[in-house]
């Protein structure tokens, strides 16, 4: 049946605000391709591109950071090849990114001179361009050093650090409005001075932030820095729970070894997150508890945990069954059934290379994407073991099936670290259906 | 051609599938298991700068976004009113209305701030179609329909607070009527500094109404 659209939808709609409004009716919150912030648009079908933040490696190519574009739908040109290469100018330790609230843009951090490069993805998602350069953040922001997390609040960009000007890892939240305007440092609260991640959940109005270490740790070479018994003890051991829409610390909790990235579960009344321990390479849970506080719950070891295989970065499906676990010292990528949350149990693991990163998921989990690259002074020294790059699979829920490979090393890109999804659909202007 | 018939067709789904005002449950309703923060407890810097701008009201007359001598606070919300996304503004709309209402119960608050509905589709939205909305759903507070009166005005306007908007095209290039853009919703201050932005997500009416309280706490204290 036809409905007489124009002459009654201004009724249509009134009577639906009267029928929300009436129930107090809230949106869910909206998650991305199974990872990002909740305010994002997300590519629920095919991605078309996965864009690259790649460290430079001295004497390959042309030396520079840069933000490579790979094809990633099968039914286009380019797939599985490099179709852009955007160089940024230098070596400035390129490490994660974010994009904005409207995935227009890209920011890139760079953990050795703080500089975060901010990247037009929206205007041509096949050929990105440098929108502007934030290189005052140290001194903007009260001597915060070192961005690392990028998430896209409703407006701005909430970064989480890693360290400050003495270089040790008390650090901060930092936020930039969408435009780079600086807006406001929360440092971090005494006893849980560290940083890495900071993670959302809308419904509880709750935000989680894990630790690292500072910059005298993160840019000294690995094998060092393990010999080194007082300087590991410079490492973070907790995850804080926020008030988030008063960016207030409520409770601390005791993680140790370097709690990394941290995913909320996805599902509706699923009130818990993962994380995992570097150090001690350990999957914990954090559970929400009926008095609304938060506990935190060791869960299981991750490969041999007594030869440091150091889990770098953490996936979970977007049904909340499946948590992907790449380790960078033995280059595995291990897949956990968190069905029971509580509970979790390894289903499949595969080895990668010499070193595996980070790891990413399309939102229906049927690709898998991982990279190679951790720090510049932490990625294998001899360049002969020191594998770069870029692998994508397919996920049939048993194991992994190679779909496409790229050598960073043999493309002379260097070291590929974080991956973001684009797609042309997100975008259907003039100018990007003519760059098809 | 645009598909307006399609994208009624898909908010009267929408409307098929929500029961009446008397009836007990929404279509999804989110757990919001928090309490909000008391007023003044917390900070909300600004975020960004806008500007006035004129617009047109009901009858097409000119309206300034900020009228001059008007409520300290604005609670601004860009829509389209042939949004079939039910979590866009369909969503900001039933805020602002919850919010209509909250504010209506409390005269101390609702003489310093205005809801501002503007719409980013102009050739559709015109002021007449606007009054009609605002007809249905008889606002209890001075809440505000208004409409730009055309396209470099509204570029402006958009431009300004940051809000993007484009039209959704089809593969060979055809327009579609789809206006794509993220849901959010603007708390001005009488400087004219955002002090907060809620999308998806964050359409909680208790939070706008402890920002509002907020922003004013802070106010009258600079202003003893």
């Amino acid at each position: 049946m036809q409905i007489p659209f124009r002459s009654s939808f201004p009724t249509a709609w009134a009577c639906a605000a009267l029928c929300l409004a009436g129930l107090a009716w809230t949106p869910p919150a909206a998650a991305d391709e199974t990872c990002q912030s909740p305010f994002l648009p997300k590519i629920t079908g095919q991605e078309d591109f996965i864009y690259v933040w790649t460290l430079g490696i001295e004497g390959l190519g042309d030396g520079s950071d840069k933000l490579v574009t790979v094809g990633a739908n099968p039914e286009r040109p380019g797939y599985g090849e490099v179709i852009h290469s955007l160089s940024l100018g230098g070596r400035h330790e390129a490490h994660h990114g974010g994009l904005s609230d409207d995935r227009r843009t890209y920011w890139l951090g760079g953990l050795d001179d703080s500089k975060i490069f901010v990247v037009d993805i929206g205007s041509d998602p096949a050929r990105p361009r440098l929108l502007r350069t934030i290189d005052d953040f140290p001194e903007a922001t009260g001597g915060v050093v070192g961005p690392h997390g990028f998430y896209a609040l409703p407006g701005r960009m909430l970064i989480s650090a890693l360290s400050n000007e003495e270089g040790t890892g008390r650090t901060a939240l930092v936020e930039y409005s969408n435009e780079g305007e600086y807006i406001r440092t929360i440092w971090m609260p005494e006893g849980a001075e560290y940083g890495y991640d900071a993670r959302v959940n809308v419904d509880l109005n709750r935000m989680l932030t894990s630790s690292f270490t500072g910059r005298n740790n993160y840019m000294r070479p690995l094998g060092e820095l393990l010999q080194d018994a007082e300087a590991m003890k410079n490492f973070g051991n907790t995850v804080v729970v926020w008030d988030f829409h008063a960016r207030r610390p409520l409770q601390v909790l005791e993680i140790p070894g370097a709690p990394l990235e941290i995913r909320w579960a996805l599902g509706p009344r699923h009130h818990y997150a993962f994380t995992t321990a570097a150090l001690t390479s350990r999957l914990w849970g954090i559970f929400r508890k009926s008095d609304g506080s938060f506990e935190a719950v060791d869960l299981a070891e991750i490969g041999d945990a007594s030869g440091t295989p150091l889990p770098v970065d953490i996936s979970l499906s977007s049904d909340d069954r499946f948590l992907f676990v790449s380790t960078f010292l033995d280059g595995t990528l291990r897949v956990f059934d968190v069905s029971e949350p509580r509970a979790p149990k390894l289903a499949y693991e595969r080895k990668l290379g010499n070193q595996a990163n980070m790891v990413s998921q399309s939102w229906g989990g049927e690709r898998v994407y991982v990279t190679s690259s951790l720090l510049s002074a932490w990625d294998l020294p001899d360049p002969l073991e020191d594998e770069q790059y870029l692998k994508a699979f397919g996920w049939n829920g048993r194991e992994l099936i190679p779909r496409f490979e790229i050598d960073f090393r043999a493309e002379k890109l260097g070291r590929p670290h974080l991956m973001r999804f684009g797609q042309f659909d997100l975008y259907r202007t003039p100018a990007a259906g003519a760059a098809e | 051609m645009r598909s307006g018939a399609v994208l009624g067709a898909a908010v009267w789904l929408l409307l098929a599938g929500v029961p009446g005002p008397a009836a007990a449950e929404p279509v999804a309703s989110p757990e919001r298991l928090y309490e909000v923060p008391e007023p003044g407890s917390y900070e909300l810097p600004p975020i960004r700068q806008v500007s006035d701008h004129e617009l047109l009201g009901p009858r097409g007359r000119p309206a300034r976004l900020f009228p001059l001598g008007g409520p300290e606070l604005s609670v601004v919300a860009f829509v389209y009113t042939h949004c079939s996304e039910a979590r866009g503004c369909p969503a900001a709309f039933a805020t602002l209305r919850r919010l209509d209402r909250d504010l209506s119960l409390r005269p101390e608050l609702e003489r310093r701030v205005q809801l501002v509905t503007v719409s980013f589709d102009p050739e559709r939205d015109t002021p007449e179609r606007m009054a009609q909305l605002r007809d249905q759903l008889k606002p209890r507070t001075g809440w505000r329909f208004l409409t730009a009166s055309g396209a470099v005005e509204l570029g402006t306007l958009l431009s300004d607070f940051g809000q993007n908007v484009f039209e959704q095209l089809t593969k060979a290039g055809e327009p579609t009527g789809v206006l794509r853009h993220v849901l959010q919703i603007f708390l001005v201050d009488a400087d004219r500094a955002v002090r907060n932005v809620y999308s998806s997500g964050l359409l909680d009416p208790r939070l706008l109404l402890a920002d509002i309280r907020t922003v004013l706490l802070e106010r009258d204290s600079i202003q003893r």
